[in-house]
């Protein structure tokens, strides 16, 4: 037996083992069917306080940061520093009328919120938080986020069809034609990704990371990457500066006019979840997602890193994102429409490609920082 | 993409019609490259992220007041407009002498003098200055147009009342002459009668077109104590 030692703790790195929720209730399924029934409820219960936690927790934190932003205080009665107030304006629309208008689709008006809000809870699924937090993994990993977040135009596109408006019908429209097309860039900036990483599995991706986030291994290719699908899945969420489809000065409210109460909650929780995932999503590909800041060969500094729990690596790098996600939200000016899809398709798409390309060469002559590993 | 670049602008002297002046040229719309437009427009996106960013984190520049809480400390700005008073010297004397400029001046009928002749003076005393808060727009038009420098706007503004005729004022609190009238009469004894003592609610006034008991409805803009 050998006598503890704290530098021997420290020089060996940690190795992290990802076990999701899903396949500790397939392991556990042979030998009981009550322990992995209990596993998917977790799992179940995990995604929907997720869901509820996180958007009460960024809805009043983009108040109070618009606020301050504003020169104002944002929230400040309900609760000491209005903490309680998206609990009561949640209450509010809770109990609020809702409304179905005269001559809309009503099957399709009262479908579409849920199809929004459903694609954002597909996309919580597979967000991996920590290496045990993470309620399912798969293989096509980023094939799954790509389609499932362009499914979520779909509830868009429904909700301003149905609503019989022209205010609806026009912000839905452009919300369909905006996502569609960023969807392009934020998927090219991905690959490069998962050119580096050799794996399609979000947990691959992040364990591709021990050596150095993708951000500084891969440098130049790395951070246009990053750039790019920053820019991209903002447009994705329809965040100032690309909130087109509910350009209030315009479209009323856009393609969410005709929606009020619960199912207004509804489009208003999935657009804030959606900012969650995007900020969690661009951590996980390009800066590590749950994994520590490690340098390669630098063991010693890695097990110091390794003491700061993965969870709450993952929630520092997504709420910084979050903050600068909401921080341009405030700062910048809204575009036009063809200025929108200008830039999509003159600008990112090209260097998106020109990008990829060259990604592809410092993958191929491993250019790039440890390719060894 | 063409950007408009101020450090070109120019500055010449040009003759139009016999005469020179001076003209600040815009200088030509460039056409710059692909590279550089996305790489001028990434850094003015910073710039702009930089100036925004002290606002979002500090709390030194937040303007809002946390009015019942700092109700104590609150101190309104010297021009804010919420109450029409008049101004008094030391003695609480106005200076009014019941000309009616502001009453001809108020846009909306706010201000009936009530005049009359006052037994020691002979001269034009004001009864009572009434002032409709309920319709002043607080445009301070009377206090511009009073050639005696008799009005001021105040700014406190706690005043709210549960009763609308509550928001009829008398703005005078004594029914006599003004302030330099005053000091022509030299009798004591007659000194003490000049003035009677009002309330600022003292008698009854119509409020908007309406009558009380005892008070006819008034017309627009129609005054005095006749
Ligand atoms: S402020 Fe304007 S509206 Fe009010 S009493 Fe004076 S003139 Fe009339
Ligand atoms: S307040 Fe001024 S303008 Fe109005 S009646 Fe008196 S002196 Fe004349």
């Amino acid at each position: 037996m050998s006598v503890f030692s704290p530098a021997a703790v420290i020089a060996a790195p940690q190795v992290f083992e990802v076990k999701t929720l899903a396949s500790r209730a397939a392991t556990a399924l042979p030998g009981s069917l009550l322990e992995s029934a209990l596993y998917v409820l977790l799992a179940v219960v995990w995604i929907v306080a997720l869901l509820a936690l996180t958007g009460l927790a960024l809805i009043y934190l983009e108040r109070k940061i618009a606020g301050h932003f504003q020169c104002r205080l944002g929230p400040m009665r309900v609760g000491p520093h209005g903490i309680f107030q998206t609990v009561a304006d949640t209450i509010k629309l809770l109990v609020k009328e809702d409304f179905v208008p005269d001559g809309a689709d009503k099957v399709l008006h009262v479908v579409a919120p849920f199809l929004a809000l459903t694609a954002t809870i597909l996309l919580l699924v597979i967000l991996p938080l920590s290496p045990i937090l993470q309620a399912a993994d798969m293989n096509i990993g980023v094939v799954y986020v790509t389609a499932i977040s362009g499914f979520g135009v779909m509830g868009i596109l429904l909700g301003g069809w149905s609503s019989n408006n022209k205010w609806s019908m026009i912000g839905a429209m452009r919300a369909g034609a905006q996502i569609i097309s960023y969807e392009i860039s934020a998927t090219l900036a991905l690959l490069v990704v998962v050119l580096f990483a050799g794996t399609l599995r979000l947990s691959g991706i992040v364990q591709s990371q021990a050596d150095g986030w993708w951000i500084w291994r891969a440098h130049g290719v790395g951070v246009v990457a990053f750039v790019i699908y920053v820019i991209a899945s903002t447009a994705e969420i329809n965040r100032t500066p690309f909130d087109i489809p509910e350009g209030e000065s315009e479209l009323a409210a856009g393609f969410h006019t005709e929606y009020s109460g619960i199912r207004f909650a509804f489009f208003f929780l999935a657009e804030f979840i959606n900012m969650f995932l995007v900020a969690g999503f661009a951590a996980t590909f390009f800066w590590g997602g749950w994994m520590p800041f490690h340098v390669g060969g630098l063991d010693g500094f890695n097990s110091v890193m390794d003491l700061v729990p993965a969870g709450a690596w993952f929630a520092a790098k997504t709420s910084a994102l979050v903050f600068l996600v909401m921080w341009f939200r405030w700062t910048f000016p809204r575009l036009r429409v063809d200025q929108m899809m200008r830039l999509e398709w003159k600008i990112l798409l090209p260097v998106g490609f020109v990008n990829l390309f060259a990604a592809a060469l410092v993958v191929l002559y491993g250019l790039y920082f440890f390719p060894g590993t | 993409m063409a950007l408009f670049d101020p450090k070109g602008a120019r500055a010449e002297t040009r003759q139009v019609a016999g005469k020179s002046v001076a003209v600040l040229l815009a200088p030509r719309l460039v056409r710059r490259g692909f590279l550089h437009d996305v790489f001028y427009g990434l850094k003015s996106l910073l710039t702009g992220m930089r100036v925004t960013l002290p606002y979002g984190l500090t709390t030194s520049r937040i303007v809002t007041r946390q009015y019942p809480e700092n109700r104590g400390t609150l101190k309104m700005y010297e021009r804010y407009r919420a109450r029409l008073t008049f101004i008094r010297d030391g003695q609480g004397r106005h200076t009014c002498t019941g000309c009616r400029n502001c009453e001809k001046a108020c846009p909306n009928g706010s201000i009936i003098i009530e005049t009359a002749k006052g037994a020691v003076t002979g001269k034009n005393e004001v009864q009572r200055f009434i002032w409709r808060f309920d319709a002043c727009t607080f445009c301070n038009l009377c206090v511009y147009t009073c050639p005696f420098d008799a009005l001021e706007m105040k700014g406190d503004f706690e005043h709210a009342v549960f009763d609308r005729r509550l928001l009829v004022y008398n703005l005078n609190s004594y029914a006599g002459p003004h302030a330099s009238l005053w000091d022509k009469v030299e009798d004591e004894e007659q000194r003490k009668t000049l003035a009677t003592k009002i309330s600022p609610y003292d008698g009854k006034v119509p409020l908007a077109g309406t009558s009380m008991a005892g008070c006819p409805a008034r017309a627009h803009g129609e005054g005095g104590a006749s």
